[in-house]
């Protein structure tokens, strides 16, 4: 019988219902495969998987046959979706099935036609492996700090592990960073510097339980689909929820709202700061929580911004960080001069509606709910802005709590789960560890089994993202290595990192790129490794609300892609061949527990590999499987099991969990509110709490992993953004995401369907803008800024409705690159680049 | 005679008083360039010179088949390989020699038909985030608005429900083209202004 997939996808999901309904799911889905009879004979393979793209991080139920994906829906047994997907997961299937996938090695025969995919040829694995291997090896050697990862957010967990344990411990390099720099790093050092936790207290089940949202420079109803859903879920249920939606342009988002809060440019820190100021000297700030839980802090103000390269080391470039405590009296003042109406005059929000909003925050019977993506953390004070908003939350004591709290989405579907909790940072070790901590460092060498001290070798932090790429464009990187990125796309003032400006240094580099389609990134490499993609392997993501989920492999790769982990332990052991750690032989001393390097395979098939190095990264929050950790986790009061990860397989039964993940008479149970003193089995901190915290503190909450178990409110000022219109460039060019395309498009725009539905990039502009510089809808025009220019087509439709003098576009499109003409001034705190204020100005071609 | 027997005695009847221009009644009703004089009057003055297709920078406007009876040979869309992109400057009707095209005061005023959306195919009407329609209309909470709706059997979402204003939907067919249900057809289409 013949079927179509569209009656398939239904019959399917309403069968997956039922099984759902009735229990059997869990036990249908469990650890082995699914199999069964379609209405069209034959057999099919049901495997569990999480969405490849957003930070969502949607379960969904993988269906193939013979060796094909047939279909993709929504897991109705993960927490994160409930069984539902956005379009883009829908048509998942056709991400892996473009025409272009890579699936042998490419060598480049002729560097002069670097930036173009011209000038390759094939070649087997063990020449390309050989190669990249032997250009690694030799800056190594050479000059450690001449070579660098660039990793991602979407670096399933097991990888990013054994990346991070090869780069650090194999060859000592902090060289290391993620694409997640580029996202989410104001977000992780908003985390560290107010709780020293790197976490969302909260989860996705307080958009369930919120009587107020507030949105800040966030598009969730295209960047964050299904959570944007269950948004609009929670106001039809409840006409009296409230959305107040502060942003610098109308977006989607807005067109819900109860209210929009249009600012200008920069100006949230202005009208966060008179919301505090309106709460504090009004003394509507909740006495118990402040005074049971927080301490008040400033830090260094009149930072200046992070332009020129030398500004980490300058001054007050390598004071950013310094805070000193204050009493809330000298918070009080410091917050006085932000009235309504000096927030009004520098962000052009009516005094009144900023008022409205302090009022809401400021009612004790009302539950708020705050969301915020790139707009705070793209930011040139984005960390700062990060606190902020914090500040707000902890004085009226609405946060850790069902339906209050502070929530910073996350772009990528393991920016949380690999490039955070494994620690692909320049700065990090697994598991919130650093490498500047001593404690932290022998934690860590005890966990790899290393000589104490083996790590105090790269105590100093290495090249975070902006560095990487600068200092590879002065010539100053011999060797590149990227996977599961699209840097040549995704990276700000690509005139510069892709030497179409003075700096050429990308031609010089020996650039490695693991990849699944031809991106504008392997056009710039020497070496392309051909990447087996999602669920052709097995892999783990973590995503925004601290769930971690399997994807089990359903299909074999292509060609001879190959396992992205494969290609991590066929380098490492070529690079470490004839080193030594503490006696041993380097490579089987670090991945000899899952690697046969002899063999040239795994010890065990994928699930066992992944299960081994997960549970040795396991170890690193269950301190007790490991004598020397556990002494040291004692010693040095580290808590690690704080953020306790559950085995292996638990994950694959329950279809993802929040960790911290605790044992309670047998059974794993999740947490969903960190910090909140409740029923562990109702996914409060129980165990938590009890092990390391205080109990009857105001609320029920207890920050037990904060110094002194008190987060910080830090008073952080106003301070504009690192370049204001001029009559040179009077245009503010803010970029970002659209619904239809993940990021690059590199994987979206493979995508029949996706790719008809949004096949260009355009630029919305005001109309009133539009008719001062003569264009009209559809007319081209060149983007002009002092780092670059793009050109690009001018949109009036009103998908996004930028004021006068701003104008968006979105950076999915390589042929229209707008990255040419961004800013890489980064925020000083967290070095995240500020990708929604460059000034430009604009002209018709 | 039942209900379609009696639509079809009125269709007939219609065609019937629209011979002097409609010679034969086409089996395909086509979707007409912006400004197309309605009531007959394009089809009367429509030279079917092709300046119009000339002129039209996306070239959406092709020269009508057989399959469109009497309008055979004068220009036509199919929206979902080319939508009209409605210029500021509507350079189409600029090129109409006998004014088969007359002038509209801007693209909110064109009126080329009405989109109608197939409920039981649109993904959004199945709950899935899709809504690519509303997000390309180049009248966007105008001519599709969302209308947002609890999911049924769903207690965590919603389900967003695309919704044509027949009223001010100006027929351009963007959403056609950019829709991305295909099998077996759009999830939506343009019934163009002279379709009964």
């Amino acid at each position: 019988m013949e079927i179509s997939r569209r009656l398939f996808v239904k019959t399917t999901a309403v069968a997956l219902a039922s099984a759902a309904a009735a229990g059997t799911m869990s036990t249908m889905m469990g650890c082995s495969s699914g199999e069964v009879a379609p209405a069209d004979g034959g057999t099919t393979t049901k495997t569990l998987a999480v969405c490849r793209f957003c930070g969502c991080g949607c379960g969904v139920i993988v269906e193939s046959k013979d060796g094909k994906l047939i279909s993709v829906t929504g897991d109705p047994d993960n927490g994160s979706n409930r069984g539902l997907n956005c379009v883009k997961g829908y048509y998942l299937v056709g991400a892996l099935t473009g025409e272009d996938r890579l699936t042998k090695p490419l060598v480049r025969e002729d560097k002069n036609l670097k930036g173009t995919m011209e000038g390759f040829r094939e070649a087997t694995w063990e020449e390309a492996l050989d190669l990249v291997a032997s250009k690694l090896r030799e800056t190594w050697k050479n000059d450690k700090s001449r070579l660098a990862f660039w990793g991602s957010g979407q670096q399933p967990i097991v990888e990013g592990y054994c990346q991070a344990k090869f780069w650090k411990a194999g060859l000592l390099s902090n060289n290391i960073d993620p694409n997640a720099r580029l996202c989410m790093a104001s977000a992780v050092v908003g985390f560290m510097n107010v709780f020293q936790t790197d976490e969302p207290a909260g989860c996705y089940a307080d958009i369930d339980e919120t009587d107020v949202f507030v949105t800040w420079g966030a598009n969730m109803a295209e960047a964050h689909p299904m959570l944007y859903s269950r948004l609009t879920a929670r106001k039809l249920d409840n006409p009296d929820v409230l959305h107040y939606d502060l942003t610098t342009l109308v977006t989607r988002t807005s067109a819900t709202a109860t209210k929009v809060l249009r600012f200008n440019p920069g100006a949230d820190l202005a009208i966060a700061n008179a919301i505090a100021n309106y709460i504090v000297s009004n003394k509507l700030y909740d006495e118990a929580f402040v005074n049971d839980h927080l301490q008040f802090k400033q830090g260094t103000e009149n930072i200046g911004n992070a332009t020129a390269d030398d500004y980490d080391v300058t001054e007050p470039g390598n004071t950013v960080d310094a805070t000193t405590s204050i009493t809330l009296e000298e918070y009080a003042a410091r917050l006085a001069p932000y009235t309504f109406e000096y927030a009004s005059e520098i962000s052009g929000v009516p005094a009144a509606d900023i008022e409205e909003l302090a009022k809401v925050f400021a009612d004790p019977n009302k539950k708020v709910l705050s969301l915020w993506t790139m707009g705070v953390n793209q930011h040139n004070r984005g960390t700062w802005m990060n606190h902020c908003i914090y500040n707000i939350h902890l004085l009226t004591g609405k946060y850790a709590m069902p339906g209050n709290g502070a929530f910073s989405l996350t772009g990528q579907p393991t920016a949380c789960g690999t490039a955070r909790e494994v620690g692909t940072f320049c700065h990090r070790l697994p598991a919130d560890l650093v490498v500047a901590n001593e404690a932290h460092r022998r934690y860590s060498e005890a966990v790899w089994n290393l000589p104490e001290g083996y790590l105090d070798a790269i105590q100093k932090p290495g090249f975070h993202t902006v560095k990487m790429f600068r200092e590879l464009s002065k010539g100053n990187i011999d060797f590149l290595w990227s996977a599961h990125n699209n840097w040549a796309v995704s990276m700000p003032n690509l005139t510069r990192f892709l030497g179409r400006g003075d700096k050429q240094g990308i031609f010089d580099a020996f650039i490695c790129v693991s990849e699944v389609y031809p991106t504008l990134s392997t056009a710039y490499a020497d070496v392309v490794l051909p990447a087996a993609m999602w669920v052709e392997r097995e892999g783990a993501f973590g995503n925004g609300e601290r769930r971690t989920a399997i994807f089990e492999k359903a299909i074999d790769p292509p060609g001879e892609a190959k396992w992205d982990l494969w290609m991590l332990m066929e380098i490492a052991k070529r690079v470490l061949e004839g080193e030594t750690i503490d006696g041993v032989d380097a490579f089987d001393h670090l991945f000899g527990f899952i690697y046969d390097k002899e063999a040239g395979d795994f010890l065990g098939d994928q699930r066992e590999t992944c299960r081994t190095a997960w549970e040795e990264y396991r170890t690193f929050s269950n301190p007790w499987l490991n004598e020397r950790a556990n002494a040291i986790n004692e010693s040095a009061g580290l808590k690690m099991d704080a953020k306790q990860l559950a085995p292996y397989d638990v994950y694959l039964e329950k279809h993802g969990l929040l960790w911290p993940v605790r044992e309670v008479e047998g059974e794993w149970l999740e947490t969903s509110w960190r910090f909140c003193d409740g029923e562990q089995a109702d996914g409060f901190d129980q165990v938590g709490v009890a092990t390391h915290g205080s109990q009857d503190l105001a609320k029920g909450i207890s920050f037990y992993k904060s110094a002194n178990q008190r987060p910080s409110v830090v008073f952080r000022p106003w301070e504009p953004p690192a370049e204001t219109p001029s009559e040179e460039y009077p245009f503010w060019f803010c970029t970002g995401r659209l619904l239809e395309h993940w990021h690059t498009g590199s994987m979206t725009r493979r995508v029949a369907e996706l790719d008809r539905a949004l096949p260009e990039a355009l630029l919305d502009m005001n109309p009133a803008d539009c008719e001062k510089l003569g264009v009209v809808d559809g007319d081209m025009v060149r983007v002009k800024s002092r780092f670059g220019e793009v050109e690009i087509k001018v949109s009036t439709a009103g998908r996004t409705q930028p004021p006068e003098g701003l104008v968006f576009a979105p950076f999915f499109a390589e042929e229209t690159l707008v990255n040419l003409a961004v800013q890489d001034t980064y925020c000083p705190l967290s070095k995240e680049p500020d990708f929604k204020k460059t000034t430009v100005s604009i002209e018709k071609i | 005679m039942n209900f379609s027997g009696i639509i079809a005695a009125c269709l007939a009847g219609a065609a019937a008083l629209k011979a002097v221009y409609d010679v034969a009644t086409p089996s395909v009703v086509p979707l007409l360039p912006p400004g197309a004089k309605p009531d007959g009057g394009f089809a009367s003055l429509c030279v079917k010179c092709g300046k119009c297709i000339e002129a039209c920078p996306y070239q959406a406007l092709h020269a009508a088949g057989a399959e469109a009876g009497a309008f055979a040979g004068a220009p036509c869309i199919d929206a979902r390989e080319q939508a009209c992109r409605l210029c500021a400057d509507f350079p189409c009707i600029k090129a109409c020699p006998t004014g088969a095209l007359e002038d509209v005061a801007s693209k909110a005023d064109v009126r080329m038909g009405v989109a109608v959306i197939n409920e039981e195919t649109c993904l959004s009407f199945q709950g899935m985030r899709c809504e690519v329609c509303y997000r390309v209309c180049p009248l966007i909470d105008e001519a599709i608005t969302i209308d947002y709706r609890k999911r049924e059997g769903d207690s965590l979402h919603a389900l967003f429900a695309p919704i044509i204003d027949e009223e001010r939907c100006v027929g351009c067919g963007l959403c056609v083209e950019r829709c991305v249900v295909s099998d077996p057809a759009p999830a939506i289409r343009i019934k163009p202004m002279n379709e009964e």
